[in-house]
């Protein structure tokens, strides 16, 4: 303390210390300022080269889709090919063909899902999947899920146990637009609790992709996690499954928990009126 | 004679290193908390874009809100503000307007535009207000979730109470009627409440951010300009500073002793066996966070408090000085009123974070950096009086001060620009450098000098807010 004393006391400090931190200051915000020009600049050059690539990608999924042209064809066109090493230009394909995915369904989607297969993309989706980053996998879970590739089901149910909420949400929501009701049986040896909002996002998914064979939900009212019966009595009641209400009137009479005893009875009040 | 000459150069010596130690202590905390900000934003946005928000909107279980609105001689926006908030993306919500005894025809436009009539609701008041003279609903069922209030004169905490008492909902969120909300700021807002893993959320709040010289359409903001006033411009900066650098690390330490009175969501119950607002303070917001905390620290209830960062709220910043002082001797009262109705918080390790690092940091930065700052003003005039101030080191401690706060409103800058990039127009942006070179000689010594005014204001025991008039935002046909 007294050597800390001391050196201040001389007075030698304080002028150079003054002098480098204003140094400092400036240096940070010019780097800053420089950093804030140039993140503008690559924003507009994105921009840019997206505008010119979606008219592109436009046109290549339009002969995919509407004129039967397959990716082999396409590989003869060495600029699309050089274009097509880049990565920027394979995620917006991708962004675009789920796009068409969504708004298409028989003929025109399983070409899509084709063309999703032979142009390799599949390959970056599962090598996605690989990556230590949890948003990586989230990013190629849901592009695997959106062009239904089925064989992707087994990695993506192992990531449905994640620790990390998202993409424990992002696993189940694409483990149920492959599997539908079998996309969830597997809670019901959940050990954690599930919360509301990944509850309100797996009801959302079995709207959103009409599950209509909903064989298997009342098992999750068999669970010992009270969080997996409830989420099994929010589905039985917002998809109003009439065909449940057995079992949730079995639940009834055998749960000791007075909560789910009263939702139970909530929902038979509500199925059965 | 060498003895007090001697003296003078000890306290003199004592003075630099108290002023030094102090600005170094002040300008690390600002550090510290702007990095934890900025990592725990890129976490939030990450995860952010993975969340699907419509699945809010078509479910049922989406938690239940009662929009409070306190209404106070708004008659020339009322019908507008009322459009917007009944016209939110949200389901589960109904939306109370709160009378607060205007002496304009608010009330007469609210019956008129809505087909108001006098409801025969039975509620049983739990906090105390003043008197309701009646309670409105809408004969038309497009106007099914509108509630109104008309009730006599009690002030912004006293309407809000009333709401709390009507609120049919679990969760209320509590707004200043002249925001403009985003439009899925309620979905935001209420997202955090369905997360709960073991600790209660008893409050959650957003971003808010300045919209004078915005364009607004339908009660809806459609373009994002910076104003041209420099009063305002300097608080688009500040807002920024405050919301991307500050308010997010106390949200990720959750020490967060503020939610904005414009937009928060507050769990009925916890604000109401807390006590609901209190009408003895002008910072009636922070008291009430400060004491639903209180309130589950002593029953050792888990809880946590939510802070979304995303801009949900668009408020007008005073653009000219004399509202803009009344403003901020306003908010300086409120602060002082709730740190001293909470003094027994202060160090006290019985309050975990809040007790030994939040109510300290307000107590240190917040309420006495202004009053430390004067002291240091009048040494100095003193020291160069006696021809005792070294001009060299002044100057260049000055310049120490000066290039720190243009560095982090360029901090600032920078995290906007990765983050919510609301400024894309390059004259914007050069706008707000600009303003970062002005604020340390402009912005700043108006805000001491409007803290000053509360602290005086408050020694002579001042009491409500004002006449606080405002501008009105640009409107698209």
């Amino acid at each position: 303390m007294e050597k800390i004393w001391e050196f201040y006391k001389n007075g030698q400090w304080e002028v150079p210390f003054l002098i480098f931190s204003i140094c400092l200051f400036v240096a940070t915000s010019l780097f800053l300022y420089l950093l804030i020009i140039e993140s503008r600049n690559r924003n507009i050059k994105k921009e840019r080269l997206r505008n010119e690539y979606s008219i592109l990608i436009e046109k290549l999924m339009s002969s995919v889709i509407f004129e039967d042209v397959s990716f082999a064809a396409l590989k003869e066109d060495k600029n699309l090919m050089v274009l097509f090493d880049t990565s920027f230009f394979r995620e917006n394909v991708v962004e675009t063909l789920i796009n068409l995915h969504k708004n298409y369904e028989g003929i025109y989607a399983l070409k899509l899902e084709q063309f999703y297969k032979d142009s390799g993309l599949i390959k970056d989706s599962f090598r996605k999947l690989k990556s230590l980053r949890w948003e990586i996998k989230c990013k190629g879970i849901t592009e695997l899920a959106e062009l239904n590739v089925y064989d992707a089901f087994d990695t993506i149910v192992a990531f449905s146990k994640a620790r990390n909420k998202t993409l424990k949400i992002t696993a189940i929501n694409a483990c149920i637009k492959l599997a539908g009701t079998n996309g969830i049986v597997h809670l019901t040896e959940h050990a954690d609790p599930i919360d509301d909002w990944t509850q309100v996002n797996i009801i959302s998914a079995f709207k959103k992709h009409d599950i209509g064979d909903t064989k298997g939900v009342e098992l999750l009212l068999e669970s010992q996690n009270t969080t997996v019966v409830a989420l099994g009595l929010k589905l039985i009641k917002e998809l109003k499954l009439t065909q449940k209400v057995p079992y949730v009137a079995e639940l009834a009479a055998r749960t000791n928990n007075n909560l789910i005893k009263y939702e139970a009875q909530n929902v038979l009040q509500t199925l059965t009126l | 004679m060498d003895f007090l000459i001697k003296d003078l150069e000890w306290f003199l010596d004592m003075y630099i290193l108290l002023v030094l130690g102090y600005a170094i202590l002040i300008m690390s905390s600002y550090l510290v908390l702007a990095y934890l900000s900025t990592k725990a934003l890129r976490s939030y946005l990450k995860k952010n874009s993975f969340v699907d928000y419509e699945v809010l909107l078509t479910s049922e279980f989406a938690p239940k809100l009662s929009l409070i609105a306190p209404a106070y001689n708004e008659s020339f926006t009322i019908e507008e503000n009322v459009k917007s908030l009944l016209s939110l993306n949200y389901n589960n919500y109904e939306v109370i307007v709160v009378n607060d005894g205007s002496k304009d025809n608010s009330m007469e436009i609210l019956i008129k535009t809505y087909d108001l009539i006098l409801a025969e609701r039975d509620f049983h008041p739990q906090i105390e207000t003043k008197k309701i003279r009646g309670l409105y609903i809408s004969r038309n069922a497009a106007f099914k979730k509108l509630v109104v209030i008309d009730k006599e004169n009690g002030g912004k905490a006293d309407a809000l109470n009333a709401g709390l008492n009507i609120a049919n909902n679990p969760y209320v969120v509590c707004i200043d009627v002249d925001c403009i909300l985003d439009k899925d700021s309620l979905l935001k807002l209420a997202k955090p409440f369905l997360e709960s893993s073991g600790k209660r959320i008893i409050a959650t709040g957003g971003v808010v951010r300045i919209a004078n010289q915005c364009v607004i359409k339908n009660g809806r903001l459609v373009e994002v300009n910076i104003p041209d006033v420099m009063l305002s411009r300097i608080q688009v900066l500040e807002y920024l500073r405050a919301f991307l650098l500050g308010r997010m690390a106390w949200g990720k330490l959750d020490g967060l002793l503020l939610i904005s009175g414009a937009f928060g969501a507050f769990d009925k119950e916890i604000a109401l066996l807390a006590g609901g607002y209190d009408t003895k303070t002008v910072g009636e917001d922070m008291e009430l966070v400060v004491r639903m905390r209180r309130y589950m620290l002593e029953n050792t209830l888990p809880y946590t408090v939510c802070y979304i960062p995303d801009p949900l709220c668009w408020t007008e910043a005073p653009e000219d000085f004399k509202i803009f002082k009344k403003q901020r001797s306003r908010w300086m009262r409120g602060t002082i009123e709730t740190l001293s109705f909470h003094k027994k918080m202060f160090l006290n390790p019985k309050y975990k974070l809040l007790g030994m690092l939040s109510v300290p940091y307000w107590t240190l930065f917040e309420f006495l950096a202004p009053g430390i700052e004067f002291i240091g003003l009048l040494i100095t005039v003193f020291f160069i009086i006696f021809g005792l101030l070294n001009w060299h080191f002044f100057l260049l401690l000055v310049l120490f001060v000066y290039t720190f706060a243009v560095m982090f409103s360029v901090i600032a800058l920078f995290s906007e620009e990765r983050t919510y990039h609301k400024y894309p127009k390059q004259a914007d942006f050069f706008k707000l450098l600009l303003a970062a070179f002005i604020e340390p000689v402009y912005f700043h010594p108006l805000t001491v000098y409007a803290a000053l005014l509360g602290y005086k204001e408050k020694i002579k025991g001042t009491k409500g807010w004002g006449e606080m008039t405002r501008k009105g935002f640009t409107k698209k046909p």
